[in-house]
Order: C-alpha cells, then sequence, then structure tokens
C-alpha cells in the first residue's frame, strides 16, 4: 500500500491495457481517484493513445518482395557454380599450379585510386588509377590517401603514413595486412570474406563498415559503424557492433568492447584495469553496456565473475536457458546463447 | 476482413492470412509448427506466405519509425525478412514467432536510427509524401490529424517512439513487448506511458 502513496505515472499504459495484476490496478484506481495530477496525466495518456489510432497501416511496395526473390534466387546459382567448379577440379588444379608458379597464387589484381597525395605500390607512384597484386605494399606518405577496391565485395580507404599489404585476392578470402597506420573499409558481402591481419590479431568482417589504425607495435583502435566485427587473436575474440570501438595491443590481442556513447568513467576504467576499475564498470554500466559486460565475464577471474554476472542480470532479465551456473563456468553454449539474447540491446 | 490482420475469438490470437496462402486461421504457435518448418526446408511459396502475412506490419512500423522515410522502411523490411529466412533455422520455436520477428524489426530500426544523422531525425516533407491511400477521400480535418500524429511520433525518442509503434501495429502483450525490446514490463509501461503522454502534450488540442 505504501508503494502507491507515490504517482502512478509509469503505470497508467498498463493500466488503460489492462496488463495490470488486479491488486495492483486496483491500486491505481484507487490513486487516480484520489490524485488530481496523476488523474490529468491519465488523460494524457489516453488522448495519445487515441491519436495513435488516427495512424494507418501502409501498404509495403511489391518492389520489396523482388529484391527479396533476386536475392534469394541468386544462391542456387551460386551453388549451381560450386556444383560445376568441383566437376572441372583437374582442370582447376592444373590453372592452381600455373598460378602459383607465376607468382599469382594468391589471387588476381584489384583496382586502386589515388585520393589524395602520392600514393605508392610497390616502387610506382599511383597518380590516378592503377593496380595492386597479392604480395604487394601500399604505402601513403602524411599527405597521401588512396582506395582499394576488394573485389566485388566492398571497398579500403586508406588513410596518411599507412603501410598496407594485399595477402590474399581471392573469391573466398580477401586478406590484408595492416603494418602500421589506418585504413577504412566498407564491406557488402556474407561475413568471414574480408580479413586485416594487424600485429595484435585478426580483423574479421562481419558485413560491416568500420576503421582500424595501428602502429608498428600492434597497438591501435577498431571503431565499428555499421555491422559487425570480430577481432580474434589466439582463441580469444572480441565482438565488436555498430557504434562501438575495441582496442588492439600486440600480444594481447583484442581488448574489452565498449559503445563509443558508454559513460566516459566506464571508458576510463576498462583503459586501466583492477579491482577499482571493474567496480566503477560495473556501476556505470547501463543495458546496453552489457556488451562490455559480457566480454568481462570469459576475462576476469571466477570470483570478479559473479560479480559481472549480476550486475548483467541486474540489468536485463536472464533468458530461458542460461543458468548461473553455467555462465559462472563459461559453458560456451551458454555464454553465446545470452550473448545472442543480449545483443538484440546492442 | 483485411489480410494479415488479427482477431480474438474464444481467447485465442486468429490470424486473417492472404487469400492465397495455406495458413488461414492458424494461431501464432500454429505458424511456428506449419510453415517455419516448411521455411526450413527451404519452401519458398511458405516463406511467400509468411512474408504475406506480416510485411504491411513490418513495413508500417518501419515507415513510422523514420519519419516516412518510403526508402529506409523498404531497407528495414527486406533486412528483416533475408534475416529472417537465412537465420530460419536457428529458430528454436520456444518463443513466439512474431517476438522474434519484431526482435529482427526493432534491431534493425534502432540499428539504422543509431547511424542516421539527427538532421534526418524529422522531415516534415517526407511525412506529407506518405499519405495513406485513402486520405485523398477524407475530410481536410482528418488528414491534417493524421499528419501531426505522424509528425508527433516521428518527434518521441527512438525508445518511445518503437514502443508506441508496436504497441499500435501488433496486439501484443507487455510480456512479448519486454522481450522483443530487451527491458523489462515495467520500462515497457513506463515508456508508453511517457510517450503518449508526450504526444498528447505536443498535440495539445488537436482532439478537443
Amino acid at each position: 500500500m505504501k508503494i502507491f502513496t507515490r504517482h502512478v505515472s509509469r503505470e497508467l499504459a498498463a493500466y488503460f491495457d489492462g496488463e495490470l495484476m488486479r491488486p495492483t490496478a486496483a491500486k491505481v484506481e484507487r490513486h487516480i481517484g484520489q490524485c488530481a495530477l496523476c488523474q490529468a496525466e491519465y488523460q494524457q495518456v489516453q488522448r495519445g493513445m487515441a491519436m495513435v489510432e488516427q495512424l494507418p497501416s501502409v501498404v509495403a511496395p511489391d518492389e520489396i518482395w523482388q529484391s527479396i526473390d533476386v536475392t534469394l534466387n541468386a544462391e542456387p546459382r551460386e551453388k549451381q557454380i560450386w556444383q560445376w567448379a568441383l566437376a572441372a577440379t583437374a582442370v582447376l588444379v592444373l590453372v592452381g599450379i600455373a598460378y602459383w608458379r607465376a607468382g599469382l597464387g594468391s589471387g588476381a589484381q584489384w583496382d586502386v585510386v589515388r585520393l589524395d597525395g602520392r600514393p605508392v605500390v610497390g616502387a610506382k607512384y599511383i597518380s590516378g588509377t592503377g593496380k595492386i597484386a597479392p604480395g604487394e605494399w601500399m604505402e601513403t606518405d602524411s599527405s597521401s590517401r588512396a582506395g582499394i577496391k576488394i573485389g566485388d565485395i566492398g571497398s579500403v580507404e586508406v588513410e596518411p603514413n599507412t603501410r598496407v599489404r594485399v595477402v590474399t585476392a581471392k573469391p573466398g578470402e580477401h586478406r590484408l595486412a595492416l603494418a602500421r597506420g589506418e585504413i577504412r573499409a566498407k564491406i557488402s558481402a556474407p561475413p568471414r570474406l574480408f580479413f586485416v591481419d594487424t600485429a595484435a590479431g585478426t580483423a574479421v568482417d562481419l558485413g560491416c563498415e568500420y576503421s582500424l589504425d595501428t602502429d608498428e607495435n600492434g597497438t591501435g583502435l577498431l571503431r565499428v559503424t555499421k555491422g559487425w566485427v570480430s577481432f580474434q587473436w589466439k582463441g580469444l575474440e572480441s565482438l565488436v557492433p555498430a557504434g562501438a570501438s575495441c582496442h588492439i595491443r600486440s600480444r594481447i590481442g583484442p581488448g574489452i568492447p565498449y559503445f563509443d556513447d558508454a559513460p566516459e568513467a566506464l571508458k576510463q576504467a576498462l583503459a586501466q584495469g583492477g579491482d577499482a576499475a571493474l567496480s566503477t564498470i560495473l556501476g556505470e554500466s547501463r543495458i546496453r553496456d552489457t556488451l562490455t559486460l559480457w566480454h568481462l565475464l570469459s576475462r576476469v577471474n571466477p570470483n570478479e565473475r559473479e560479480r559481472v554476472y549480476d550486475r548483467i542480470a541486474a540489468l536485463t532479465p536472464v533468458p530461458a536457458g542460461v543458468s548461473r551456473e553455467q555462465a559462472l563456468r563459461l559453458d560456451q553454449e551458454t555464454l553465446k546463447h545470452w550473448k545472442e539474447e543480449l545483443a538484440w540491446t546492442w | 476482413m483485411i489480410p494479415g490482420s488479427w482477431e480474438m475469438e474464444n481467447g485465442r490470437k486468429i490470424l486473417h492470412a492472404p487469400s492465397h496462402s495455406l495458413v488461414a486461421h492458424l494461431s501464432d504457435r500454429e505458424i511456428n509448427a506449419a510453415i517455419i518448418e516448411a521455411c526450413r526446408q527451404g519452401d519458398r511459396d511458405a516463406f511467400r506466405a509468411l512474408y504475406d502475412i506480416y510485411k504491411d506490419q513490418v513495413y508500417s512500423i518501419s515507415l513510422y519509425f523514420f519519419h516516412g522515410d518510403q526508402a529506409a522502411a523498404s531497407d528495414v523490411t527486406q533486412h528483416v525478412f533475408l534475416k529472417l529466412m537465412t537465420g530460419i533455422g536457428r529458430f528454436r520455436g520456444d518463443a513466439e514467432f512474431s517476438t522474434w520477428l519484431y526482435r529482427l524489426v526493432v534491431n534493425a530500426c534502432m540499428d539504422a536510427a543509431r547511424r542516421r544523422k539527427p538532421a534526418a531525425e524529422i522531415s516534415d516533407r517526407h511525412l506529407e509524401m506518405f499519405a495513406a491511400p485513402d486520405s485523398q477521400e477524407e475530410a481536410y480535418a482528418r488528414r491534417q490529424m493524421a499528419s501531426s500524429v505522424r509528425a508527433g511520433v516521428s518527434a518521441l525518442p527512438p525508445k518511445f517512439r518503437i514502443a508506441v509503434l508496436l504497441r499500435h501495429f501488433e496486439d501484443l502483450s507487455y510480456e512479448q513487448m519486454a522481450k522483443i525490446l530487451g527491458c523489462s514490463m515495467g520500462t515497457v509501461a513506463s515508456r508508453l506511458s511517457r510517450g503518449h503522454k508526450i504526444l498528447a502534450e505536443r498535440l495539445k488540442g488537436l482532439m478537443e
């Protein structure tokens, strides 16, 4: 009864929609009857609901299904191509051997374009457009920028003071090695077709746009603006969604990802580490920051893990199929399932 | 009867499916069993039936969420159904299908909203471009009302906006909405209360 001495603004929509349990609804009703403020707010909520009723359903244009149909139809054609390719294995093997002998075993050449200054591919300056082959380096100075077309799946902008090499240029694997500097990738393709190796690990595209910078020692930052990127190093993985970033370091791999709009105190605590930092991270985290907390689960000691679990559970309901015991044991299936559920808030 | 619309019958939600579909009068859970299994096996007709049932709700929510931006709404609708088709093998069937579907919608909308520039948030010009098909035949006052409400909904913060649109276009319980939005039922109630209250305050005088 005591709780309903306060106003009931939060419950008004639920009361109108019949979503409150009978005793709670009765208390809200009594409060509205006695409180002029809540009575006025209740009328406002009802008016707002009546206004929304004016919004008609809109028929989806036919073009949407046509686009879906085209995309779905593309898949069987790909399967046919693969079947054909398998049937021609013997020929391909011979061609492959010839390619390897010619030094082109890592795929085709990609188009490059000068954006600013005088970027270099191999020993050649790029004045307009050019090509870059597997094994070749592209280098930009402080006033140069360039673009690389990544096969048919996207493009990469190479920022100033960057040194990057094409490792593989095949339909099933597009791979760069970033020695230093910064690249900005825009990839529109199924996941795991585009990779960027650094001294700290490998950025694996999961269908995305992102920037990645690193110094020669492998210290840098991954910042994702669209989709997802997985950064991997020796079995350690950080999943970074749009709007989030992740520090990388050589021999340490990917750090704990965090949303760029996370509280500053949380971000500073992540950079510092330690017991005090964990308290700050837990205290400052919002529902969305379960991205950070989920990654922390498997990287802290068992005592700290309990605190991390409790904080996630306090921020958002633990879904069916996730138990405290399994989560604290770092059961991979449990963590994966929990991540999929939490990801709706990321 | 509008294809894809819902009706309550003996306390159970009944779906009015498109006339050419084989899914007439199936409950949401029955859709899980019958249609989803067919979709899992790559049955394109089943997927088309599923699309026909939900497309207008998904498109409408996206359209009003993105301030009448038809391109953005089409992108979200296409993205949601492609994701649904490619991921349907992972749907475990332990939740209502609509919960899963609208999670995809909310995720796509919120993700896209985060990427959009603030300047694109409100555009009355866009809103004028997607008047309902029968709006020309309606009275001037009614058109004005609908137009004002669209603008008002568009101006709501994204989390309030999506909650208000989900409540309006889908007959979902607060429990389902909580699962879809990844928050508690109390938060759903709060967002709906505040969202509708803000709307009424901004459009004060419209319905008096």
